[in-house]
């Protein structure tokens, strides 16, 4: 059987992969170029339970990924350009409503936001830190980057590291990809305990994260 | 309206104790799913302690329509956790005051403009006689209300299809339509039943609704009794067809999967020659694609055999009554193993296979499930509100997440349409405004006495 909360802090992981995805270093307004959430973003969660995987989905991912306006995160480009040492002074916050996350299955919903005190936390956050090349890029393939951050669920805060890519999207949109493994209790999530019949069924620790952030800068189309 | 107010079968459902007197797990086991309770720091094998409930935040609901319908609305609400009501109207207030007990904390008004104007109803359920829908359902919806409209939407196809186009139009609200057993679980259980191939090849199918009663209602002076007693008018009321039979109308339209072609209608004043101009005893007969037709009676002046329906099929007839249901089937009809573990009932010289939904081959033998033990027992009024009110929250939440996150209106629609898998299901406005164009249709037929046929054009919204 579907097993609710566990998705519920699956929900958590995928916003902290998300915050993950953006950056840390802060600029100068001016000398930056931030690139804002557009519509089309995809955020996933799985788990395992002793009966069988369970998922859920989400589309929102609120938030920016600010950039040095030197840096062009152009992956038809190879290389970097504006970051010679491949670190990039780049902020991002991230946010997920913990409400915009669905299961497959009806009435599961409600179940999963208690599970992860979205009435308290309504929001799964990441804060970039660190965001640097992951080795070399070459022209036409998403730009990869090695990313550390700060992923925020049920209000408690984990520095965690993910791999992210970046690549071209349509209309001048860029698309954010990342995965990561996260442990629910680590944000004092317990996982859930499905009741059958006189029997229990354990859903697993770990959940897995993954996301499709898009984003745009400010003169691309909508 | 209802045919709960004259106390149809359908009416007769179980009533609900669902929430109110069923286990955490039983709800979660209802839903396709398992109770869920966290896991605590007691020794292995010790239960968990937390559980969680399986409803969302509560949406304020106004009442528009005190009448017989609408206490039963606020009766099924007050059942409800998280569907408050916290306003009230009827420009009637002797109406106002027999319902005032269903819902104490709501605040009362006399005029519907007045509610509207309340910031604290989210949701509006418009109870009212039908021909006053359509002026309510419109500045309901221009409110920013989420509407709950009766079924048949309107007296007329003009308004109803005002109320669809309106009811389109509010990408941001949730609009549901009153065809309450499209939220009923043992009725969606029943249409994969049927469409997954149990009766083999639909031949025909039959509905009946019999209830002896004069639908009039007795008031205190002239002017009340003839408000009250708008469906014995042709000018207002959209006959036994409207009223009552588009609930049946539109249950076999669901279950055939087919949208019919043409109806013949017959009838008249057989009983109550009172003044009144609207049949009260009518035959329909329905024309579905593939020579399937559905042969419909209703009358207010017998109340044999109760209301029922029936499809036919070359492997076997599944009859339905209220929420049970049984299949009868052909003697060279192949042989599904759980069947020989179900409860058989005699019908006359018939017998009748109990249809009970998740009556697997274990819970038969388990059970015995018999078609009173069905694993849904709520009323579809009940269903249909649950419906409303965790829809009208879930489009309330999405369009916010949508907004907020600055993204375009436009792409509202897809964004709700991502979100639709997680909706109770419930009649939209294209539901309700097919089921109301049959019913009406059906109606003109009967006062007619003609076939007429029922082209592509006459659904579009």
């Amino acid at each position: 059987m579907f097993t609710p909360a566990p998705l519920v802090s699956f929900r958590s992981l995928a916003g902290a992969a998300l915050v993950l995805g953006l950056g840390a270093a802060t600029c100068q307004a001016a000398d930056t170029v931030k690139y804002t959430t557009k519509f089309g973003s995809k955020v996933g969660i799985t788990g395992t339970s002793t009966i069988h995987e369970w998922a859920m989905d989400g589309q929102i991912i609120q938030g920016f990924l600010e950039i040095p306006a030197g840096v062009i995160l152009d992956p038809a480009q190879a290389g970097l350009a504006g970051a010679a040492d491949g670190k990039v002074a780049a902020k991002v916050e991230t946010m997920i409503p913990v409400r915009s996350l669905k299961s497959t299955h009806t009435g599961m919903d409600d179940v999963m936001q208690q599970a992860m005190n979205a009435e308290n936390f309504p929001k799964i956050q990441f804060f970039l830190s660190e965001m640097t090349l992951h080795g070399t890029h070459a022209a036409g393939k998403p730009i990869e980057f090695d990313t550390k951050g700060e992923l925020v669920v049920n209000g408690t805060t984990n520095k965690i590291a993910m791999p992210v890519s970046i690549e071209a999207a349509d209309k001048g949109k860029l698309k954010v990809i990342g995965k990561t493994t996260v442990k629910m209790t680590d944000y004092k999530v317990k996982p859930p305990a499905p009741k059958i019949g006189l029997g229990f069924v354990t859903t697993g620790d770990e959940v897995k994260v993954s996301f499709e952030w898009l984003i745009a800068p400010p003169a691309a189309a909508k | 309206m209802n045919p709960n107010e004259v106390g149809t079968g359908q009416n007769d459902w179980n009533r609900r104790e669902f929430l109110r007197g069923a286990s955490f797990g039983t709800l979660m086991m209802l839903m396709g799913g398992v109770p869920l309770e966290a896991q605590t720091n007691t020794p292995a094998g010790e239960p968990a302690t937390t559980s969680y409930h399986t409803y969302g935040p509560p949406v304020s609901i106004g009442l528009i329509g005190c009448g017989v319908w609408g206490k039963e609305i606020l009766l099924t609400l007050a059942t409800l956790p998280n569907a408050p009501v916290v306003a009230i109207c009827d420009n009637y207030a002797a109406a106002m005051r027999k319902v005032k007990d269903a819902a104490p904390k709501a605040t009362p008004y006399d005029d519907y403009k007045k509610l509207l104007a309340d910031k604290a109803v989210q949701a509006v359920i418009v109870a009212t006689p039908t021909h006053l829908h359509r002026e309510i359902v419109e500045a309901a919806l221009a409110a920013g209300k989420h509407v709950y409209c009766e079924v048949p939407l309107a007296a007329n196809s003009e308004e109803s299809l005002a109320i669809a186009r309106a009811a389109k139009a509010a990408v941001k609200l949730n609009f549901q339509s009153g065809l309450q057993v499209r939220s009923d679980k043992q009725k969606h259980w029943l249409v994969a039943f049927i469409r997954g191939g149990a009766v083999g090849k639909t031949i025909q199918a039959r509905s009946q609704w019999h209830k002896k009663t004069s639908w009039r209602r007795p008031a205190a002076s002239p002017e009340r009794e003839a408000a009250l007693n708008w469906r014995l008018s042709s000018k207002t009321s959209p006959g036994l067809l409207g009223e009552i039979g588009i609930h049946q109308l539109d249950l076999m339209r669901w279950y055939l999967n087919a949208r019919p072609t043409a109806v013949s209608g017959f009838g008249g004043i057989v009983n109550y020659s009172d003044g009144r101009d609207v049949a009260d005893t009518t035959q329909s007969i329905v024309e579905f694609p593939n020579g399937v037709n559905l042969s419909y009676d209703i009358s207010l002046a017998s109340s044999f055999d109760s209301d029922y329906d029936m499809i036919y099929g070359t492997d076997s007839t599944v009859m339905m009554r209220g929420n049970k249901a049984w299949m009868f089937k052909e003697n060279d009809a192949p042989v599904v193993g759980w069947e020989v573990y179900a409860r058989k009932d005699l019908f006359y010289n018939e017998t009748g296979i109990a249809l009970v939904a998740d009556a697997s081959k274990q819970k038969a033998m388990l059970n015995k499930a018999t078609a009173t033990d069905a694993n849904f027992t709520d009323s579809a009024l009940h269903y249909a509100l649950v419906s409303f009110v965790e829809n009208s929250h879930l489009t309330t939440t999405t369009v916010a997440d949508h907004l907020d996150s600055g993204f375009d209106l436009s792409d509202l629609p897809a964004a709700l349409a991502k979100v639709a898998p997680s909706r109770r299901p419930a009649a939209g406005y294209v539901e309700g405004y097919e089921a109301t164009v049959l019913a009406l249709k059906a109606n003109e037929a009967v006062i007619k006495g003609r076939k007429i046929e029922l082209t592509k054009d006459l659904f579009a919204i």
